[in-house]
């Protein structure tokens, strides 16, 4: 089986932190955000990803080969020429994606984390032999989305609806697609949306089928739901897997610690806390809902909650760091600053308080 | 902490034909820790400076074997985030600065008075520069070669980390530059003082309206430097250190390999010893390392192209003031351009645009009837129709603003859309 992951482009939305690394290797709860991805496909018996790429496709490369020597698995990028929205790139990828085997294909937008529950995926999709499955989630308000409005009993998808002003139904695209081979007779090369004009001419078909995706779902494209949507993801490996969360007298909630990070005494870690391999969390640290990455060092006494930490930065004794705080790589907080949802660009030193949100360049 | 450096760049082939500039015959990164060994350099110097052009009396010649070749050593440094968003996109001494590369001024000012090796001390990013650099070093006929700090080592320390390159044996004095100075580099007449005086380093002052902000140098009537006064309280002079320097080989052994400051301990000691001279820099002067004065520095510069070069200048009924247009833009009808303006390479400007005290670098077009001024538009964005821009707006590589959008000093990071006005001066990200 084979799978397209739709990475796409310049990754704005994260930045600072993709001003370092492109946005598919940017960590999510240690690990580069793609690798979940990846991980959960091979799970399920892909054997090659194809990654859906339109800018500086030479990171990833380098990156990649590493991750196909140690999970067997064939990685390749197709790279557009000119951004080719949603449906596009499948288009592009055609000759890879279709091996003749008949055997559907996986499509993923790479900003989404879930449970990536691809078995279900593929038995529900095998059961009603339709053209495609999606996978919708639940949210609570449908009117910001595009809201898919199904069958509740079959799944069978009626028809899609932008932004409804009234009622319709509350579950929208997730951003999980496994489509037969035959869905890219329907895509032609040029800019084209998989929502707006290739899944509405297979719905008409009768052949559209959609499956609520059991667990969380998040698009952690940007800093606000990057923050959530560790929280989700720690909350179920909470539920599956326990024993990789840390423990002790000095953790509170949901914590993940990579093992090769240290941390001091009398410190307070937690809820919702990633922290990353080589981590120094000196001693009497508090850390809440915040995502620590490699390499970063936080001295002692300081207090970091709502904030992510870029890679190789440090935090100054006694500095607190609150409110949606990004760190890019290489930050150095002075001791005794603070800073209130300060957004700094990597490579700077912040020698003086950030009061209120803004952008340090 | 012991930091190791690699000394990354091009060897040339002394053996290979050179005819008319130097030419790099084989590509051969010399890595790891340099030394001569290591790096395939013989202590027999190429013969090939006395065919590669006209004999230069700066440069000396000693018997058909040996031939000595002055030297120059620009300080790069790091990150470059004071001209943030153009250097997310290109490291800073590659950002284009009236339609050149800034280090381009600089190394062909270096080369137009004779010299013929030019050591690039950077600590980021090594790549993107060698790459470009291996243009230079085809079209100018000069060498150029990178030398990388693993730790900053402040203004002083990649000298001694680029000391072996500095140091050929034969005695002559090398350039120190900062890389964000631009001037009219008079290094002819800097040459001729320094041999004059015969001091062991001579730095280049520029007069400055407020010396308190600076550090000041206080010298005597011969140019002999008395010392340094870090932001004097009290008047003691009004010239400050202008990034330019000329100094003997024995400069280098007052330093050593570690971060250094050499307007704090190198040059003060060599005060003491009565060998330091200055000599006020002729002409305009300004360090172009931040927007508001790589907007200014365009202005003094361009003034001083109008009194050298006019003939580089644009003219027309659709000129105002000194405008520099490169020869591959096109400008349309009803346009109004000036004064203090530089349109780079494939740059469209459509007709009925107001262009003034701006910088549009290569690729850009600017779209009907928009208005811009004291702005830098970054490589291939677009401004829409009726646009205006002003007061500082700063766009990165590849922005584009709709039609009929008012951007009042954004600053905006590469690979944006601005669909909607900016009000007032911010970062959009």
């Amino acid at each position: 089986m084979k799978a397209l992951i739709l990475v796409g482009g310049f990754g704005t939305r994260l930045r600072p932190l993709t001003l370092s690394f492109p946005k598919p290797l940017v960590d999510f709860a240690n690990k580069p955000m793609i690798l979940h991805q990846i991980e959960a496909l091979k799970d399920v018996g892909v054997t090659e990803v194809i990654l859906a790429i339109n800018y500086r496709p030479e990171v990833m490369i380098n990156f990649l080969k590493d991750f196909e020597d140690k999970l067997g698995i064939k990685i390749t990028c197709s790279q557009e020429t000119e951004p080719l929205g949603t449906a596009g790139p499948l288009a592009l990828a055609r000759d890879k994606l279709v091996d003749g085997s008949g055997e559907p294909f996986f499509v993923l937008n790479s900003d989404v984390i879930s449970e990536y529950p691809f078995a279900e995926l593929i038995q529900f999709h095998k059961s009603h032999g339709g053209e495609a499955t999606i996978m919708v989630t639940k949210v609570d308000e449908p009117s910001k989305y595009g809201v898919v409005v199904m069958d509740e009993e079959t799944g069978r998808v009626d028809r899609f609806v932008e932004k409804p002003k009234i009622f319709v139904g509350n579950k929208i695209n997730a951003g999980i697609y496994l489509l037969n081979p035959s869905v890219l007779d329907h895509i032609e090369l040029r800019p084209t949306s998989i929502e707006k004009e290739v899944f509405p001419k297979i719905s008409a078909g009768q052949k559209l089928y959609a499956m609520v995706l059991p667990g969380f779902w998040m698009d952690v494209g940007q800093p606000k739901d990057y923050i959530t949507g560790l929280r989700l993801y720690l909350d179920s490996l909470r539920k599956k897997a326990p024993s990789r969360l840390a423990a002790g007298p000095h953790i509170v909630g949901n914590v993940l610690v990579h093992e090769n990070a240290v941390i001091g005494e009398g410190c307070l870690i937690g809820p919702d806390v990633a922290i990353g391999p080589g981590c120094v969390i000196e001693s009497g640290v508090r850390l809440s809902r915040c995502t620590v990455m490699r390499g970063v060092r936080i001295k002692k006494h300081s207090c970091v909650s709502s904030s992510i930490i870029g890679w190789h930065s440090t935090v100054g004794q006694w500095a607190r760091i609150e409110n949606m705080t990004i760190l890019g790589e290489d930050v150095h907080v002075s001791d005794e600053v603070y800073s209130n949802g300060g957004v700094v660009l990597p490579h700077k030193e912040i020698k003086s308080s950030i009061l209120k949100p803004e952008i340090v360049m």
